[in-house]
């Protein structure tokens, strides 16, 4: 298939641009280290509190991480103003986009990496299976109304104020059910039922409803 | 428009002297609750503006999509009017909510899977009219606060099925699980009623607003200005 072609072709160009010049995983990966010192002073954190604690702390640190990877992705495509050239080749606009959003769910999993191991070290939590593969569900979702609504705001004024105001409400549900599944995982208490069928569920209605839009916010 | 009143006047004092009606049914008509007192009556409006909140949502996501699909002005006029409705008739569901769970809940907020979601309803119709204002004017505002619209629109069904979906504090669905009295139901069928109709005329009046502007802004800027997106042009 061409489009999927395209949609690799984008995604590995957005990789190798980030291996060229190294400088989003990083220093998100140092954001995500800071917001787990800061949630031990802010939450005085010890070894009891710890696994109630843990579960939050994930969640906000990945939410604000998302965040700044999804809205780089497209604002180095506006200071270059080669979106528009993408935009002007043949490919269909929603492989452009899919492409993009790959390689910044991508980028976010690389975070991620940092994040699980470092989160097990100084929160003294398990890392499961089931945290990983909540994180990962979530991750798909997240990354492409990130990506959707990053792909708007680099286009508006006051981007990095609009970006965290239409996409975390929209989040919500995926931290819902990550969040309720990475309590269980960890020890806590919390709704049983099975939030890994709900996060696919979600994962697929926001994929299915990207792609319809994404053609209206690229194509501008 | 020289004689007499406008038809938005017209529908306008319909509304208010329908809304009036209503309360004399909230008041003199229907019995005060014999568990929770006078703050009971609450409820009539309460859910009355929620339903009024869900009908101008949507409006948003079919003048949305109508928007997408022919790019219709007059369809994209409707979805900017009915967010601003929409999230007039939410602030009211959730201030009077608030009122009515402070004597009976004790408190007037607690983290609920309705109040919650309720909440998220109204930042997301925010960021909405957000990003009309933040875009640029025209077919890109129209195009973006169209999909916001899309994707805002999932959190109407979480916030409706909340109580049954999670354990809730907030009362279940009373209406139509036959739990009233009939004097309130009918006082409860006449206060949505005279709602629904209060959110149509304010969408019709928001609407000649929205023209109004529209024309205004064509007669300041005749033909709109596009930068030719060439490198360097955005200095």
């Amino acid at each position: 298939m061409r489009s999927i072609a395209v949609a690799l072709a984008v995604a590995r160009k957005d990789l190798t641009s980030e291996w060229r010049t190294r400088e989003l995983v990083p220093a998100l990966a140092q954001f995500i280290v800071l917001a787990l010192v800061i949630a031990n002073f802010g939450f005085q954190i010890d070894s009891h509190n710890a696994p109630a604690i843990a579960p939050g702390v994930l969640w906000m640190a990945l939410v604000f991480a998302g965040l700044v990877a999804f809205g780089r992705a497209f604002a180095s495509e506006r200071e270059q103003s080669s979106l528009e050239a993408m935009l002007m080749t043949p490919a269909s606009p929603a492989a452009i986009f899919a492409g993009k959003a790959l390689a910044a769910a991508l980028l976010l999993v690389l975070c991620e990496a940092v994040l699980l191991p470092a989160l097990a070290l100084f929160f003294g939590v398990p890392l499961s299976f089931d945290v990983v593969s909540a994180v990962l569900l979530a991750t798909v979702g997240m990354a492409v109304l990130g990506c959707l609504f990053a792909a708007m705001v680099a286009r508006v004024r006051a981007r990095e104020l609009l970006l965290p105001l239409l996409t975390l409400p929209l989040w919500i549900p995926f931290i819902v059910f990550g969040g309720q599944a990475v309590q269980v995982a960890m020890g806590g208490s919390g709704g049983t039922g099975n939030t890994s069928g709900l996060l696919i569920d979600l994962d697929i209605l926001f994929v299915v409803l990207t792609s319809l839009t994404a053609r209206f916010v690229l194509d501008d | 428009m020289t004689s007499g009143i406008t038809r938005y006047e017209r529908g306008a004092i319909a509304a208010v002297a329908l809304m009036l009606v209503a309360a004399g049914f909230i008041f003199l008509y229907a019995p005060t609750d014999a568990l929770q007192g006078p703050v009971q009556r609450i409820f009539y409006l309460h859910v009355s503006a929620a339903i009024a909140a869900y009908g101008c949502f949507a409006v948003v996501l079919i003048g949305g999509v109508a928007y997408l699909w022919k790019e219709n002005v007059a369809a994209d006029r409707l979805a900017r009017a009915g967010a601003m409705v929409g999230l007039v008739f939410t602030t009211v569901t959730l201030v009077m909510g608030m009122i009515w769970a402070k004597p009976i809940w004790g408190t007037y907020w607690t983290w609920d899977a309705r109040l919650t979601s309720t909440l998220v309803l109204w930042i997301i119709y925010a960021g909405y009219l957000m990003i009309r204002r933040l875009a640029d004017p025209g077919r890109q505002a129209a195009r973006f606060a169209a999909v916001v619209g899309i994707f805002g629109f999932i959190d109407v069904p979480v916030v409706h099925f909340s109580v049954t979906w999670w354990r809730t504090q907030h009362p279940g669905p009373v209406v139509i699980n036959d739990a009233l009295p009939p004097q309130m139901l009918i006082a409860f069928f006449v206060t949505m009623a005279c709602t629904l109709l209060l959110a149509a005329v304010m969408i019709a009046i928001r609407y000649r607003i929205e023209v109004l502007m529209d024309q205004a802004a064509e007669r300041v800027a005749p033909a709109p200005i596009v930068a030719p997106t060439e490198v360097g042009s955005a200095r």
